[in-house]
């Protein structure tokens, strides 16, 4: 048996295994798929909207309102676990300062904040005078750069100051007779030396004068540094705006986190939902994975539950409008999604905001505020408080209470 | 068409609609994750992709079967073990294609490709002259333009003596059975191709204190499934499960064939459709030999006291035991032995895919899939390489050069049971 | 002001005006609909999609279903591309009466519709998703129907025989010379003026609101009585065959098959404005348990969509107006020339879309009476452009067509199949479109995630490939998350909640949509 039991790849999980390893435990993490990070967007955010856009993440941080995931936290933990994955990254993946955000263009057009980013998307922060170059690849679809470039051409820098930008096409198949590979194909492609110098020439040969060519974010999934051959070879600097899913930048996040999870020692499984769990004690003895041929038990001393939210199904809501969590049954903030439900598509959606309640450890308790299970924590989507894409809030969400919950469990300093 | 055919595509086509595989299409979210992981679209574009011929093309398909593009699915199961949402992706495909190759007829060559038991059964006796055969490359080459089998292809090495033989041998186990009876379940490739695999798995239970029982068994008609030869898939698991249940019905089956162990598991019941009590009873009972020892070590029962066995060994799990979700129970044992690095190959899948990578139209798209793990294991090796499922250990042996075992012969040797 | 001189003026762009201004256009008269919105975003893009055999109303409405029977058979041959051929059960579920059959045996072979019974063994097998437990099972000839591939149709048929159609033209005023009709002002919503388009005659074909045009004429009201249904498409084809309970007609009894989804419908419910037709919780719910009691599971299928229709139907002063189930299906036209002394007007209402043909003959025979010409009808003998090969669609047709061109084209939208081409070829045939009029022509964002990962696309690509500009490209990609959200909310349970987390987390979490540069006036058509 592990000592402890975490469930979910995504960000939160995967962080939590990795601190819990570091740490010297034995970890089991057990997940169906991958979780959020092949649909982010490849960045670390800590907060992006109060909804005023915010400039300046961690002293937003330390104003949120109660009830929100953040406020049990505090911002200095919110910077210091962020902090700590950076580093864990390395700056080859992963720049910035939790302290600033960047505001990127988005592949739309329009201007979203964010803390930590890729290298190869930190020449995009607008700021005001600078100039684009968006350049797209009539074989990716997600990248309109006509769209992106019209759009950043009448957007202000939130610095108050102008932008300008203009758009160009390059064509250029990523394999020979195939019009719509996806992103990680192409990515895939460019870990190929020559074809990113092949790629960068096309992107030369149309970009025209600007401060920055902005390009989709595919500059390579395996090989770190494609971005920067680009930019040497065009003699500027680059950027990379990620995409929707399959997010190449999320890819790579998650392929270097899992990496270095596995790396730490931590078993992996992967295929099989966590269905149910035994109880024990006064908290949980374990948790029945579904496996192939009947299920299987998994014990621990501890749990993390980082299953996500409602996009991943570990919040239901059923067709007479009950809101669940199946596997462990934990008490919701509200269980009716019927008044939750916005009928304007621009308001606030509610539904999205309903969640697990925790105690400062990020143990879930119920109305009453007693803790549900003594050795069970909660980190990322499933938490109430937010809703984390519109305020950009996700990530450090996710890193925040994973970080929170794994140093509860090897009782380290908070 | 013939009617026959036209019927056996309808029947089939009828079970889809109302089949839980394909209810689970509801749950697809679009997110394409299975499409990131696919090892096939990764290296071409004639398959379209997981979710494409997938929950996409499912809600389009009646009848008439129209799209072929699903044929250059491997079947590999990994877009099924990767689906964050629970869309049983291989599974959709899996019966697509048996309609459409039910409509179109299946070519002799995945009729024959798929006669595992036949092929040791004929080739054990005349282990040499086969062995010489599939090594000739005028023969190869003659054997891909008759029925289509690649000449590069990876073929089994035809042994001696079959397991079974060894058996009515070898003299009694001399150490008393103290922890009772296992069903020992050996498949195809551990009862002609493998015998030596299957000879080591049975000392280790034995020296752990089981009586192992062998039963008579046949194929568990995984490479018919795969082809689209249901009807012929369902009455070989039949048949199997029928011979591993003789021994009786309470008792654990430890299997050393990873990918049958996941047509027993699973497959069977979700591809197949069957829902026989006796299978659900076999699938149930059945476990991977080191998903046994790993239980065992879980409870505390697994003498660790192995001897050091020191080098570097890269080991593959595979795509069929990687889809029975519960891990990598041999990687997480290997560990154990001291001396030993365990490599992981952390790719997908050898290309293989149990017949899928002698096909002549496949094999360069099975050797590309399988590349970055032939090259890892030419990088990390001391001599030898490791890998649950036969196929893939031929397919490895044969690409990387490097000799390609269960990881039972590590563990093997780890207790000293070795000359 | 733009000026056109015609023979008669349709008003309403739904399968009767399409129907009509055809039928006018094929006799001879030239011809010029107008439609306020786009084509068929009216009734007739709010059904269930089903083509009546008539079966409805074998026992409740004869003639109705003697009509629905042969123009079913017509449909199928004019105009096939629109047409699929699904047949129909009529089933008797466990708590119905079984006597119910008989009576409707007997009105089928009554009013020649096609119908005969066939073992429950039988239905199961074919329909496997059934609940066991029915009683009977009858077996009819009903189909399913495309509503805008229907009109789009009619539409190119008309123009081919010299008509004109103005879609987003907004009648705003009908103007008499004494007695006469003699003129309709119309605004053009898209090109910002005034048309006045000078005509002898005017075929109001404007259903739920035809009240409305007919009191622009100076007419009586007619009185329209607006019968709302709602409408839920379900994931995928729960069954091929439309399925229908073998009961009096009631609520909730019948789901039909159509492109890759299945459709339950419908409630009927009296309702003042067909401007603003709710959705409600509660009928939401009555129509997962009709489902239910079909198909056992259908609370577990996933819901994708739902929208809310209404029925233009005339009213009859026979029933009361709060129970439209049992007014006459049958269509009506009015002569305002011996109701209100209005020459030059006529004013249709009732009907079905799969008589959509009939009705047209019916009034533009009206019309000839009136003009004192003799000009017949051949609408049911020429098939409608892109029905040439007279084949009727099956479900297939998209991902067949991918197979072959998957290589070489982009797939925009992925749940439904449409390609890069297909989108980029009605753009250049319909530049000032909305994201919305080519989603109904094209299926665009109408498959499981609801434009979660192609209404970015589509914006971007009108805007690199018809010179639209940014602002205009973000205004319309906000209008249609904004429209597809009216048809999501109410039915927002199960799996396409996961779904609309993750297309929040794209609009919202990855491209920020919300923060687009505003534009100076919100983007509405």
């Amino acid at each position: 048996m592990s000592d402890v039991v975490v469930i979910g790849a995504g960000l939160a999980g995967l962080v939590a295994a990795l601190r819990l390893a570091r740490a010297g435990k034995s970890v089991t993490l057990t997940t169906k798929g991958p979780g959020g990070l092949h649909l982010s967007q490849g960045t670390v955010d800590i907060l992006g909207y109060t909804p005023e856009r915010v400039s300046a993440p961690l002293d937003a941080v330390a104003s949120v309102p109660a009830g929100h995931p953040y406020a049990s936290i505090g911002a200095e933990a919110v910077g210091s676990a962020v902090s700590w994955l950076a580093e864990e990254f390395g700056p080859e993946l992963l720049t910035g300062d939790p302290a600033r955000n960047f505001q990127f263009p988005t592949a739309v057009g329009a201007l979203r904040p964010t803390a930590l980013a890729q290298p190869s998307m930190v020449a995009g922060d607008a700021v005001g005078g600078k100039s684009y170059a968006v350049v797209g690849v009539r074989q990716l679809k997600d990248f309109p750069a006509d769209l992106i470039a019209g759009n950043l051409a009448r957007s202000k820098a939130p610095d108050g100051g102008a932008l300008s930008a203009h758009s160009a096409w390059i064509d250029l198949p990523a394999r020979k007779g195939e019009a719509d590979p996806t992103p990680l194909t192409y990515a895939r492609a460019m870990d190929d030396q020559s074809f990113a110098a092949t790629f960068a020439k096309a992107v030369g040969a149309v970009a025209g004068k600007a401060d920055v060519v902005a390009l989709p974010a595919v500059l390579g999934s395996k090989r770190r540094d494609v971005w920067r051959q680009v930019a040497d070879q065009l003699g500027r600097d680059i950027c990379e705006i990620p995409l929707p899913p399959p997010s190449v930048p999320g890819i790579r996040l998650y392929d270097a986190l899992l990496a270095m999870v596995r790396a730490a020692g931590v078993r992996f499984i992967q295929g099989s939902r966590i269905v149910s769990f035994t109880p024990g004690g006064d908290g949980v003895a374990s948790v029945t994975l579904a496996a192939a041929g009947g299920p299987r038990h998994l014990k621990a001393a501890s749990f993390v539950f980082a299953p996500g939210g409602f996009e991943s199904g570990a919040l239901d809501v059923d067709s007479f409008g009950t809101i669940t969590e199946p596997v462990f049954g934990l008490p919701l903030t509200a269980t009716d999604a019927g008044p939750l439900i916005p009928s304007d598509y621009w308001g606030p959606h509610a539904l999205f905001e309903v969640g697990v309640r925790t105690d400062d450890a990020g143990r879930p308790i119920d109305a009453a505020g007693a803790v549900v299970h003594t050795n069970l924590f909660v980190a990322g989507g499933i938490i109430a408080g937010c809703e984390r894409w519109r305020e950009k809030s996700g990530d450090g969400i996710a890193v925040a209470t994973a970080v929170r919950a794994a140093d509860h469990i090897t009782g380290g300093a908070r | 068409m013939s009617d026959k055919r036209d019927e056996r595509a309808k029947a089939l086509r009828e079970r889809l609609n109302n089949e839980l595989q394909r209810m689970s299409l509801d749950m697809c979210v679009k997110c394409t994750i299975c499409e990131t992981a696919c090892p096939v679209a990764a290296v071409t574009p004639l398959f379209s992709g997981p979710k494409f011929v997938g929950p996409q093309a499912e809600r389009f398909r009646d009848d008439e079967p129209v799209d072929h593009s699903v044929d250059y699915c491997s079947s590999c199961g990994t877009c099924s073990v990767v689906c964050p949402q629970g869309v049983n992706v291989a599974e959709l495909n899996s019966i697509a294609r048996a309609v459409m190759k039910a409509e179109q007829g299946v070519p002799v060559r995945d009729q024959t490709i798929t006669q595992t038991v036949l092929m040791g059964k004929a080739m054990t006796p005349v282990a040499p002259i086969a062995n010489a055969v599939l090594d000739n490359k005028l023969a190869r080459y003659a054997m891909e333009k008759v029925v289509g089998v690649h000449r590069n292809a990876p073929m089994p090495t035809a042994r001696g003596e079959s397991l079974h033989k060894w058996l009515k041998k070898r003299p009694s186990p001399t150490k008393p059975a103290t922890r009772g009876a296992l069903v020992y379940f050996h498949g195809c490739a551990g009862g002609y191709f493998e015998v030596d695999a299957a000879k080591k798995a049975i000392e280790v239970l034995e020296y752990l204190g089981y009586e192992v029982i062998v039963p008579e068994q046949g194929c568990c008609g995984l490479a018919e499934q795969s082809n689209g030869l249901f009807e012929k898939a369902s009455a070989s698991v039949r048949r199997l499960v029928d011979q591993l249940r003789s021994p009786g019905t309470d008792l654990t089956i430890i299997s050393t064939a990873g990918s049958c162990t996941g047509m027993l598991k699973h497959e069977a019941h979700q591809i197949l459709g069957i829902h026989d009590p006796e299978l659900l009873d076999v699938g149930t009972r059945i476990r991977e030999i080191s998903e046994f020892l790993m239980e065992l070590y879980e409870a505390g029962e697994l003498p660790t006291d192995f001897q050091p066995v020191n080098m570097r060994l890269p080991y593959h799990a595979p795509c069929q035991l990687k889809s029975q979700g519960m891990g990598t129970p041999a990687s997480d044992l290997l560990r154990l032995i001291p001396g030993l690095e365990v490599i992981d190959s952390n790719v997908t899948c050898c290309g293989i895919a149990g017949t899928y990578g002698l096909k002549k139209e496949k094999y360069e798209i099975a050797q590309a899939v399988g590349q970055p793990l032939f090259d890892i294991v030419q990088a990390n090796n001391d001599g030898l390489a490791a890998c649950d499922t036969e196929t893939c250990r031929w397919q490895i042996e044969k690409s990387s050069g490097v000799e390609t075992v269960h990881p039972i012969v590590l563990v093997h040797r780890a207790y000293g049971l070795g000359r | 002001m733009k000026r056109l001189d015609t023979d008669v003026v349709v008003i309403g762009g739904g399968s009767t005006g399409l129907g009509v201004v055809r039928d006018a256009a094929m006799r001879g008269y030239r011809a010029v609909l107008v439609e306020r919105v786009d084509l068929g975003q009216g009734t007739t893009g709010r059904f269930h999609g089903l083509l009546h055999s008539g079966g409805r109303y074998v026992v409740s409405d004869p003639g109705s279903a003697t009509e629905c029977a042969e123009e079913n058979a017509i449909l199928r041959r004019i105009q096939a591309s629109a047409v699929e051929d699904t047949g129909g059960f009529f089933v008797t579920l466990a708590g119905d009466d079984p006597a119910y059959a008989d009576k409707f045996l007997a009105g089928a072979k009554a009013t020649g519709v096609p119908a005969s019974e066939i073992s429950v063994k039988e239905a199961l097998r074919r329909e496997p998703r059934l609940d066991p437990h029915i009683q009977r099972a009858i077996e009819v000839a009903d189909g399913s129907v495309d509503g805008w591939q229907l009109v789009w149709g009619a539409a190119r048929s008309a123009e081919a025989h010299g008509a004109k159609v103005l879609t987003y033209h907004r009648v705003t005023k009908i103007e008499r010379d004494g007695d006469r009709v003699a003129a309709v002002i119309c605004r053009d919503e898209k090109g910002g003026e005034d048309v006045r388009i000078n005509c002898t005659f005017v075929l109001n074909c404007a259903g739920p609101w035809a009240g409305q045009i007919s009191e622009m004429a100076g007419a009586h009201p007619v009185e329209v009585v607006p019968g709302r249904g709602i409408m839920i498409a379900m994931n995928h084809r729960l069954v091929n065959t439309v399925i229908n309970r073998c009961v009096y007609p009631t609520d909730g009894d019948i789901l039909v098959p159509v492109h890759t989804v299945s459709i339950i419908g419908t409630t009927d419910i009296h309702e003042t404005d067909p401007d603003h037709l709710p959705i409600p919780h509660n009928e939401v719910q009555q129509m997962l348990d009709a489902g239910e009691a079909m198909i056992p599971g259908f609370r577990k299928a996933r819901a994708l969509h739902a929208w809310s229709g209404s029925r233009p139907l005339i009213k009859d002063k026979r029933v009361s107006v709060e129970d439209t189930r049992h007014m006459s299906r049958g269509m009506a036209v009015i002569d305002h020339s011996t109701r209100d002394g209005l020459m030059g007007m006529l004013t249709i209402g009732g009907g079905k879309l799969t008589t959509y043909r009939l009705m047209a003959e019916h009034i533009v025979d009206a019309m000839n009476d009136q003009l004192g010409e003799n000009r017949p009808c051949t609408t049911a003998d020429e098939v409608i452009p892109g029905s040439e090969d007279r084949k009727l669609y099956t479900v297939t047709h998209r991902l067949e067509d991918r197979e072959e061109d998957r290589l070489d084209d982009q797939i925009i939208c992925e749940c439904e199949l449409m390609n890069r081409s297909m989108f980029v070829r009605l753009l250049e045939e319909q530049p000032n479109a909305t994201l919305d009029d080519l989603r109904r022509q094209l299926r665009l964002g109408m498959g499981p995630c609801q434009g979660g990962f192609c209404a970015a696309r589509a914006a971007g690509l009108a805007c690199s490939e018809k010179a639209i500009d940014a602002e205009r490209a973000s205004g319309l990609l906000r209008l249609f998350l904004k429209h597809r959200w009216i048809g999501i909310w109410p039915i927002l349970y199960g799996q396409q909640v996961r779904q609309t987390a993750l297309d929040h987390w794209i609009f919202a979490g990855t491209l920020d949509v919300e923060h687009l540069p505003q534009p100076e006036e919100e983007i509405v058509r």
